[in-house]
């Protein structure tokens, strides 16, 4: 590893800023245009990290249907994150369970020991639950519209949950950014639950810890199945592997070149300041129809919705997507494209490039 | 010598009326607090262990007042209890500590992610040789925490600032009650350290001591607190509780009396009564 600590090697990239005393950070680009909700990284993760032992509720890596209201409901006026310049740090609250939605209990005993009739469901009032509002949507017949949305910790350059824990017990690993809760120096004040925009640190009441994504660290250090380097979970077990993953400061890779040459990846609410390192390609679709079924020259989905979720850089993100598409059409090349549908696992994970160090 | 023997009962009557209000005082605006914290003997067939034990009621007790402690925490001014009574006890081998106070809510679980429970602490010096900082003590200065929650968990640590608690193996002992909307709350550990890091209750030399209270369902936790300035617990032997303080306004009353009655003389010698 690097010995350096003031941000990255020497050949850190100009225009990559890394957060101070970080060699190098993982990030994660997500298109947005092949997820189909399967939820399969959804219970990779919880398979993995989140069985019992207080992480029922718990979806480190959850998928939500937008337009709607995400897991935790509504987690976006909760609050946390900074200020517009970034300099201060906004105060945040924290969910009510029924916000994450309860673990519930269904009547298998009933229907399968005990002979019942009863159709297979919840026992207790099951009123809300991630991805509750799942196809929901928004908009009118002919032109209703809805995308998934897969969230994970966006392991921030700047990051809100760090900064709000009064006893320095989450922290950026040096050699890759994961921001990661030392569960013994945590106390459970959760701080970093009120501070985190994302809502993507969870108290666990029976460790009496917070507890968050760890991007996989044991994966991504060789620890993963046949002690190979494995991206993490959600990204290598996601059926239509639209999730790409390797380092924002390695030039040669798909992140930086998404993210930085082509600026094609955007940020989720980058208003919040925290700097995340998951980007998203932004969601493509259909042309509006008229009640007759032509296309019209109206986009489905609101321009103003995508800004909202992903800045204003979303325009220029479609614009390029566009264009790179027609060059397609047209036959010609388009690293963006070949980026995008590459079906070779050693382009979309990039993870041991700077093990040299 | 009628003049003169009016003049005397008056400034008699006086100087009663201004001891009277001088030690009245204090019960009235509490000017100042008394920052010994007396310490009672238990004797060997009494039972400190337990709040509701009537033995305690042989204790004093010392009212300690409580401010929202300094952190840059959101809400970090806005704690709500005032104040705790604190009452000592040591035997040959143990000190315990009752520490009783005013809270409407009884919040005893953290079960939920909204959840915080009630909590006391009590804070010592490591060293006594110099009075550490108040705010969780200092980095060359610790301080011994005993820390209880209303979940009945009880913890010693080991802090040097704010945010740098450790747990040390807990030796305590810890009982509670809350009836009437008030917690009791009874800490109880050996004299003896028993190990470094560990606060040596002395024999004969007084000890610093801060209390700091949580409120759960008020969001209190951490450095938000509703914690004491330094006292000490009068192990040294010297004046004890209540009496410390009005000892004080008693000498202070005696003051104004004599002064009273040098004025009262002078004015007459100034008159030429005499
Ligand atoms: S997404 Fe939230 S939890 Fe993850 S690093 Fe950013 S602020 Fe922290
Ligand atoms: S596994 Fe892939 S396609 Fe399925 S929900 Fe997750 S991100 Fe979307």
């Amino acid at each position: 590893m690097s010995s350096q600590s003031d941000g990255g090697g020497s050949d850190t990239p100009e225009d990559v800023d890394l957060a101070e005393g970080i060699d190098h950070q993982v990030a994660m680009v997500m298109d947005l245009n092949k997820c189909i909700g399967c939820q399969t990284c959804t219970i990779a993760c919880k398979t993995n990290w989140t069985e019992g032992g207080g992480r029922d509720y718990m979806y480190w890596n959850n998928v939500e249907t937008r337009p709607g209201s995400g897991y935790p409901k509504d987690w976006e006026e909760m609050g946390g994150g900074w200020t517009d310049d970034g300099s201060e740090r906004q105060p945040g609250q924290l969910p009510d369970k029924e916000e994450y939605g309860r673990a519930w209990e269904f009547n298998h005993e009933e229907i399968f020991y005990e002979g019942s009739d009863e159709p297979l469901r919840p026992m207790d009032g099951a009123e809300w639950g991630p991805n509750w509002d799942e196809d929901q949507g928004a908009g009118e017949y002919p032109n209703s519209y809805y995308f998934y949305l897969p969230r994970i910790c966006n392991h921030c350059t700047h990051p809100s949950c760090v900064e709000a824990c009064p006893r320095s017990a989450l922290y950026k690993r040096e050699e890759d950014g994961i921001v990661l809760v030392d569960q013994d120096r945590c106390r459970g004040y959760r701080y970093c639950v009120e501070g985190c925009p994302y809502k993507k640190v969870y108290y666990n009441s029976v460790t009496k810890n917070s507890e968050k994504c760890i991007f996989c660290y044991p994966r991504i250090e060789g620890e993963g199945p046949e002690g190979e380097v494995r991206a993490p979970s959600c990204a290598e077990d996601c059926p239509p592997q639209l999730r790409l993953v390797g380092f924002l400061d390695d030039e040669d890779g798909p992140i930086y070149k998404l993210v930085k040459e082509h600026e094609v990846a955007v940020r989720l609410h980058p208003e919040y300041r925290t700097e995340p390192n998951v980007y998203y390609i932004p969601p493509f679709a259909p042309p509006q129809h008229s009640e007759r079924g032509e296309s019209l020259d109206s986009e489905r989905i609101p321009r103003n919705y995508l800004e909202e979720l992903f800045g204003p850089e979303v325009n220029e993100a479609l614009n390029t997507i566009e264009r790179e598409r027609d060059k397609v059409e047209r036959g010609e090349e388009s690293e963006v494209m070949d980026l995008l549908t590459t079906e070779n696992p050693a382009k979309q994970y990039r993870l041991e490039v700077f093990d040299e160090e | 010598m009628t003049m003169k023997h009016k003049e005397l009962t008056l400034a008699a009557a006086l100087a009663v009326a201004l001891v009277a209000t001088t030690v009245a005082v204090p019960g009235l605006v509490d000017a100042r607090p008394a920052y010994a914290v007396p310490v009672h003997e238990g004797g060997e067939d009494a039972s400190f262990a337990s709040p509701g034990s009537e033995d305690w009621d042989a204790a004093p007790a010392a009212t300690l007042h409580l401010a929202s402690a300094e952190s840059g925490l959101p809400n970090a001014s806005s704690t709500s209890v005032e104040q705790v009574d604190l009452q000592a006890v040591t035997t040959d081998d143990r000190l315990y500590l009752k520490l009783s106070w005013a809270d409407a809510t009884r919040d005893t679980s953290t079960a939920d992610v909204r959840q915080f429970a009630d909590a006391v602490a009590v804070q010592f010096p490591v060293n006594e040789s110099a009075r550490p900082p108040i705010a969780m003590g200092g980095a060359s200065n610790r301080v011994n925490v005993w820390f209880w929650r209303a979940d009945g968990t009880d913890q010693e640590l080991l802090a040097g600032g704010p945010g740098t608690t450790t747990p040390l193996d807990s030796t305590l002992g810890n009982a509670s009650r809350y009836e009437n909307g008030t917690w009791e709350v009874v800490l109880s550990r050996d004299r003896s350290a028993g190990g470094a890091n560990r606060t040596e209750i002395p024999e004969a030399q007084d000890l610093d001591v801060a209390v700091a209270v949580w409120n759960g369902s008020n969001g209190e936790r951490s450095g938000v607190k509703a914690a004491s300035s330094w006292h000490y617990l009068a192990l040294g032997g010297g004046p004890q509780g209540p009496p410390y303080e009005l000892l004080l306004w008693a000498v202070a009353g005696a003051a104004i009396v004599v002064t009273t009655l040098v004025t009262v003389e002078g004015v007459r010698r100034t008159r030429g009564e005499t």
